[in-house]
């Protein structure tokens, strides 16, 4: 099954018609002269509030190789992005040619806009090569996705996203079709970057403490703040080598590998306006890939977007009983098929 | 242009699953069993990661069988202002997806429109219908 | 904080509540595989008046919970915990409050919850942690939690109350180390009356103490899904 078409549907389906009337694209918000950073009464920046990143949706992982170094998109090639997102969903919506789609439309559509990829280092827009030890691990990684995907042995042969235990601290805060948000929670010495899906809080101490031990690793490791002016820098380490970073974080996208516990993030939070936070997180796993890679864009406020909802995922994982259940059901239908071929 | 559309679409059937689908659609559904169900909503289950409707379904026999429709995250609609009210017991629906793998009465909700042919879920399921502005 | 009491800081309850909300002498604990790890100590209960008000088909549900607390309890299968079991999980948690906000982040199951602070909101749907909405009544912080979707338990004994529940929590700083906690738990299709549990919380004041995302889903997924896994050689 060919994953390169998963990740064309995945960036071309995701848009349809403008959540607003087309406006001009945005590019990556600076702070003018007349706004202030508010701050919080012990005088932190103030980040607080809800900032989804569902204004990116419509913006692809990985640069097209033609663009080469150019981060930004013409309003030509902006308007072409749109005319073909819009027909792919009239497929995805059955209303193109009278097949049965898959959804009913439950997707959020995101902003036209000028970026051109989230990843913005390299240059090129496109995650760096995989070490030669990665790119073993990864193949291996892959012929097991291929092969048992649908037809799972136990559930560890499905990602982590599809076991509901979490899509990564990258994969937790790239856009995709639905459940964007996140929050920013602030306290005396403490930041919480709390996300929607699947329902973490990231508490990030600002006090200088050293890390926890490296014999404590975890799914969203470890994180520690501190001001540089008004940007929050998080540094994030003591991870466990388990989850995936890529497009979707879910382990089935072409671009992105699974990182292991050598992984070390670096993000920087800065707000430049009372709608806009300009985020970035520096991806660090010299035994994964041969360099560090960047993503950035902006998290934008919404006006129907102040609440997170809860999103209990492993409460109503229906999915994985099915998978199971009808992976064991479909073995035992061959085999009595099987067994009656062997009577006659 | 239209050539190359139906080629992608022949060639895109368990492949492309749509944006949303963060597991493995045909793990889940058997693609070559296409069913449509009319019936009535005996409830609206609204939990994550899909929500489902549960509906009661009048077969050929005469006899009532209920199923179960996995639709999508419910976070979206709640936002977009479909409560737990929306949705009431006893409102008739048509209902097209694919069936379980694992012999169920179950299926992916596909299309879900009220029997006069308008779609439940105005506002993200029609690509010519402009979301409803804020 | 903001004219108010500041509860920020990692909290954590040293009751028995978890393990059963009333009062009680030691008993055998669900598997005897694991001995005494897995046995319930004598505890005093939290209940106000000592006794839960189940009405009489609830108290039935009551005890077959019980009997079933090994596969049923949602805490075994690292179910979100809902209010206001969250509270008195014997795992920290900490509060996070600024001037406008206030969130709660568990370590159990990366649970958390926004405790809002403004104009009230509605529940639009039920959930595990419920909606919280909260206020100040002078130095006592006020939680009233609605929404609550019914299928999460009070307790490894099978206290459970319906999607009807409604719980008014109260946290109130006696010093600067502790809280004093009441629940009171309203639910009028399980209990005859509303009820009022009451622990301390206690401050979490080892240096450098920190939250550790307890992720339990991977020590629950053989028991919910074990009997689906594909058995050698077939």
């Amino acid at each position: 099954m060919n994953y390169r078409y998963r990740l064309i549907a995945l960036a071309a389906f995701a848009v349809t018609v403008m959540m607003v009337s087309a406006q001009p694209a945005a590019k990556t918000a600076t702070a003018t002269k007349t706004w202030k950073q508010p701050m919080t009464p012990w005088g932190d920046p103030d980040l607080q509030g809800v900032w989804p990143s569902t204004s990116m949706i419509q913006t692809p992982m990985e640069r097209d190789p033609k663009l080469g170094t150019r981060a930004v998109l013409t309003d030509e090639e902006v308007a072409q992005k749109a005319a073909r997102n819009k027909q792919f969903a009239r497929i995805e919506t059955g209303s193109a040619n009278g097949r049965v789609p898959i959804a009913a439309g439950w997707f959020d559509y995101g902003k036209p806009n000028r970026q051109a990829s989230l990843v913005v280092d390299p240059p090129d827009g496109r995650i760096p090569p995989l070490t030669p030890e990665a790119q073993v691990r990864e193949a291996a990684r892959k012929k097991q996705w291929d092969e048992k995907k649908d037809s799972p042995d136990t559930w560890l042969d499905l990602t982590t996203w599809d076991r509901c235990i979490t899509l990564g601290p990258v994969g937790s805060v790239l856009p995709f079709a639905y459940n964007n948000g996140q929050q920013i929670s602030q306290g005396p010495g403490y930041v919480v970057f709390r996300n929607e899906m699947i329902h973490e809080a990231r508490v990030i101490p600002l006090d200088g403490r050293p890390h926890a031990s490296p014999q404590v690793r975890s799914w969203m490791g470890d994180s520690r703040g501190h001001w540089e002016g008004n940007t929050l820098v998080v540094e994030t380490t003591n991870f466990n080598g388990q989850f995936f970073i890529g497009s979707q974080g879910g382990g089935f996208g072409d671009s992105g590998a699974v990182a292991t516990d050598q992984l070390r993030l670096l993000e920087r939070f800065t707000r430049v306006d009372d709608d806009t936070i300009n985020y970035e997180v520096t991806i660090d796993d010299p035994k994964t890939w041969t360099k560090p890679w960047k993503i950035a864009y902006p998290l934008r406020r919404e006006a129907n977007y102040d609440y997170i909802y809860e999103y209990a995922c492993h409460e109503g994982n229906i999915f994985m009983h099915d998978a199971l259940a009808g992976a064991r059901a479909n073995e035992k239908k061959a085999a009595e098929a099987a067994a009656q071929k062997g009577v006659k | 242009m239209k050539n190359k559309l139906v080629a992608f679409i022949l060639g895109c059937l368990s492949v492309c699953i749509p944006a949303w689908a963060h597991h493995s659609f045909t793990a889940q559904f058997d693609g070559t069993k296409p069913v449509t169900l009319k019936g009535t909503v005996t409830e609206m289950e609204w939990i994550n990661p899909h929500a489902w409707i549960h509906m009661d379904v009048k077969g050929a026999d005469g006899k009532v069988v209920s199923w179960m429709v996995e639709t999508g995250s419910p976070n979206i609609l709640l936002r977009r202002g479909f409560t737990k009210k929306s949705l009431e017991a006893g409102t008739e629906i048509v209902v097209q997806g694919y069936m379980a793998k694992d012999g169920e009465n179950k299926i992916n909700g596909g299309t879900v429109t009220f029997p006069d042919g308008k779609r439940l879920f105005l506002g993200g399921s029609n690509p010519d219908e402009l979301p409803p502005s804020k | 904080m903001g004219g108010k009491p500041n509860l920020n800081g990692i909290w954590e309850s040293l009751s028995t509540a978890n393990w059963d909300l009333q009062d009680h002498s030691a008993y055998a604990g669900p598997m005897w595989e694991l001995g005494a790890i897995v046995a319930v100590p004598a505890g005093q209960g939290v209940v106000e008046g000592g006794l839960i008000p189940y009405l009489p088909s609830a108290a039935e549900k009551r005890k077959q919970n019980f009997a079933n607390r090994r596969s049923a309890d949602p805490e075994a299968k690292c179910y979100l915990p809902g209010i206001p079991r969250a509270t008195y999980l014997p795992y920290p948690f900490q509060i996070v409050q600024s001037d406008k906000d206030l969130l709660f982040v568990y370590e159990y199951a990366t649970a958390n919850r926004q405790v809002n602070m403004g104009k009230p909101r509605e529940a639009v749907a039920d959930s595990w942690m419920g909606m919280s909405n909260g206020h100040w009544e002078g130095d006592t912080l006020v939680v009233d939690v609605t929404g609550l979707n019914g299928k999460g338990w009070f307790d490894r004994a099978g206290d459970f109350a319906s999607d009807g529940l409604h719980v008014v929590e109260r946290y109130s700083l006696t010093d600067r180390d502790h809280v004093a906690y009441e629940a009171t738990m309203e639910d009028p299709k399980v209990f005859t009356r509303p009820w009022k549990l009451h622990l301390t919380l206690y401050r979490r004041v080892e240096k450098d103490s920190q939250l550790l995302d307890f992720k339990c889903i991977p020590f629950a997924e053989e028991l919910l899904y074990g009997e689906f896994r594909k058995q050698p050689g077939k």
